[in-house]
């Protein structure tokens, strides 16, 4: 047998960082799950395994952190757009929509029609391209990577219309406090997002056959990480996670924001709790998702200026809101997600809150639900999770 | 669905409604939900301030010493703590804490503010009432210095262990000056005879 003794320094060092690398007694042993696991993103989970069961987990964050909340104190308002979005990556549209709605709210703009129109569409767009970035993910992790390859070239075809849109492929700086930066390049770009629209109702089925109702996904999370309906309320679960736990909460229908109270769409429900509930919620909302963006390009853009007409917006940097606060939130593939932000009336902002869904779900709520998993688990109830952890970090 | 958890508590408000004889003092809130939700929450928490700030939203004022009494008040209707924010008022000396609550059965959103002094800042916890305060009340602890009795995992979470005491989110905390200390000559892009420095 070859020699596993660890050398001592090593050991010391770890020590004096709270670590132990040796086993900690003859069955059970330590196991750092990530950062360099694909399956957690940037996210580092310490696992004390019995065997191959975890017996306990310690969700150890802070390998993203970039202190946007500081940084956003230290910059005008609207150049706050372009640090912000960065806060979730496969949905970027996210943070740039809650900071801007609540901008808008302690400014008292009423935000044009046609700039409503465009923000919903650009949000369901980007919901929809959150989805096919989670099934690439998901896919991978339990070893259909032909669904995920699928997805992420649908996604592309998102990508090419936000670029036309924004000018940007991920990170579009484009909705901004008082409307969205401009306008609709074309008739042509709409027909572009109906087709895609087609498209991907057509491909619903491929992705039913091959991921969705397949053997290998049901095997795989059928009762694996259950949670209950009290313990999701009281851990402040929200989005697909709590939907599945039974609980019809959609930030779209109990706080309706911008074209939302006008849209006909059904909030999918299970009640099981487990990661098959979670999957098969995010399944439906993705049909009820590609519903939604139908029903807005039947309605059309309203016509009118996709901007607020207001004179401080003449000088961006020395725009000064007055003084409040208020607080926004959206519903993302993630959850709730929202952001408190302060005005001292300077023309930086006194505070940026967010708060990220992964915040709830990602830190106490994994540690519980790992408690008793299999390893091969882990990466299953994470990505089921749909844990983002920037979201945690900022 | 639970669609049928909706009109058990709407039915509970009305009988609550109908006990209650003597009105409020009558701080003018408005005929909706928000406002009799603000009027049920402060007839039994007197010691506390309320109002509505428009639809859906409503906001309370509470002092920090009975703060635990209040949230454990509100959690009957409020059952999600969304977030805990801190909001540094370095002119006045003090921390201002927003609990962020939503009642998903009411889908209303309150902001439960209190204020406390920024030397030797504590609370209670609130982690015995959601669990998730747990999480937050870390992130506080860790940015503002802020001290929750009560919460066993206060302690170094997603910063750094160096940057554990320096609480970076102070409106006092330097964050130009802690770069240069800790990168030193390598920070060559911070030129000192630039005055409006945007990092």
């Amino acid at each position: 047998m070859a020699n596993l003794e660890v050398p001592k320094e090593l050991k010391e060092e770890a020590k004096a960082h709270d670590m132990y690398l040796h086993p900690i007694d003859k069955d059970t042993y330590e196991l750092f799950f990530g950062p360099q696991h694909m399956a957690t993103e940037n996210f580092s989970i310490i696992l004390k395994m019995d065997g191959s069961r975890i017996e306990k987990a310690i969700v150890n964050p802070g390998f993203l952190h970039r202190g946007f909340e500081k940084l956003a104190e230290q910059r005008p308002y609207f150049t706050n757009i372009a640090l912000l979005l960065r806060i979730c990556v496969p949905e970027s549209d996210v943070p740039e929509n809650i900071y801007s709605m609540a901008v808008d709210e302690i400014v008292g703009w009423e935000v044009p029609e046609r700039a409503q129109w465009i923000r919903t569409v650009v949000l369901e767009m980007a919901r929809m391209s959150a989805w096919m970035f989670w099934i690439m993910g998901f896919g991978n992790e339990i070893g259909l990577y032909t669904a995920g390859q699928w997805a992420a070239a649908y996604r592309e075809r998102f990508m090419r219309l936000f670029e036309e849109l924004t000018g940007g492929r991920v990170y579009h700086i484009y909705t901004v406090p008082g409307g969205v930066r401009r306008d609709i390049p074309s008739d042509k770009w709409l027909r572009q997002l109906r087709d895609t629209v087609e498209y991907l109702k057509g491909k619903m089925k491929d992705f039913d056959e091959i991921l969705f109702d397949n053997y290998i996904t049901f095997e795989r999370t059928e009762g694996v990480g259950v949670m209950d309906k009290r313990f999701a309320l009281k851990h402040a679960v929200t989005g697909p996670n709590l939907r599945a736990v039974g609980v019809p909460y959609d930030v779209r229908k109990d706080d309706p924001y911008l074209f939302y109270p006008e849209l006909e769409f059904e909030v999918p429900v299970l009640r099981e709790g487990d990661s098959l509930a979670r999957v098969l919620v995010r399944r439906y909302e993705m049909e009820q998702d590609l519903y939604i963006l139908e029903q807005l390009l039947d309605m059309g853009p309203p016509s009118g200026p996709y901007m607020v007409k207001d004179a401080r917006l003449k000088a961006l940097p020395r725009f000064k809101p007055p003084k409040g606060d208020a607080y926004a939130h959206v519903e993302s593939t993630k959850g709730d997600f929202g952001a408190y932000v302060v005005s001292d009336g300077t023309h930086k902002p006194y505070r940026v809150h967010v708060r990220g869904p992964s915040q709830s779900h990602g830190v106490t709520v994994l540690e519980e639900l790992l408690r008793g998993a299999r390893l091969a688990d882990v990466p299953v109830i994470l990505k089921t999770l749909d844990n983002c952890p920037p979201d945690i970090d900022r | 669905m639970d669609m049928n958890e909706k009109p058990k508590v709407e039915e509970k408000v009305e009988e609550q409604k109908t006990k209650e004889v003597p009105e409020v003092e009558a701080p003018k809130l408005p005929d909706t939900k928000e406002g009799k939700l603000v009027a049920e929450v402060l007839e039994k928490a007197p010691y506390a301030e309320g109002n509505v700030r428009r639809e859906r939203r409503v906001e309370f004022k509470v002092p920090a010493d009975r703060i635990k009494e209040f949230l454990e008040l509100a959690s009957e209707k409020f059952e999600m703590l969304i977030q805990i924010s801190v909001v540094d008022w370095l002119k006045e000396g003090e921390f201002e804490l927003v609990y962020q609550l939503w009642s998903v059965s009411e889908s209303v959103h309150a902001f439960v503010r209190t204020r406390i002094p920024r030397e030797n800042a504590k609370m209670p916890t609130a982690m015995d009432i959601w669990p998730v305060a747990e999480t937050y009340e870390r992130e506080a602890h860790e940015f503002f210095g802020i001290i929750f009795e009560g919460n066993p995992r206060l302690g170094p979470f997603i910063l750094e262990p160096r940057e554990y005491e320096k609480h970076p989110l102070r409106k006092d905390f330097n964050t130009l000056g802690y770069v240069k200390t800790i990168y030193g000559e390598d920070f060559d892009r911070y030129d000192e005879s630039k005055t409006n420095y945007v990092i």
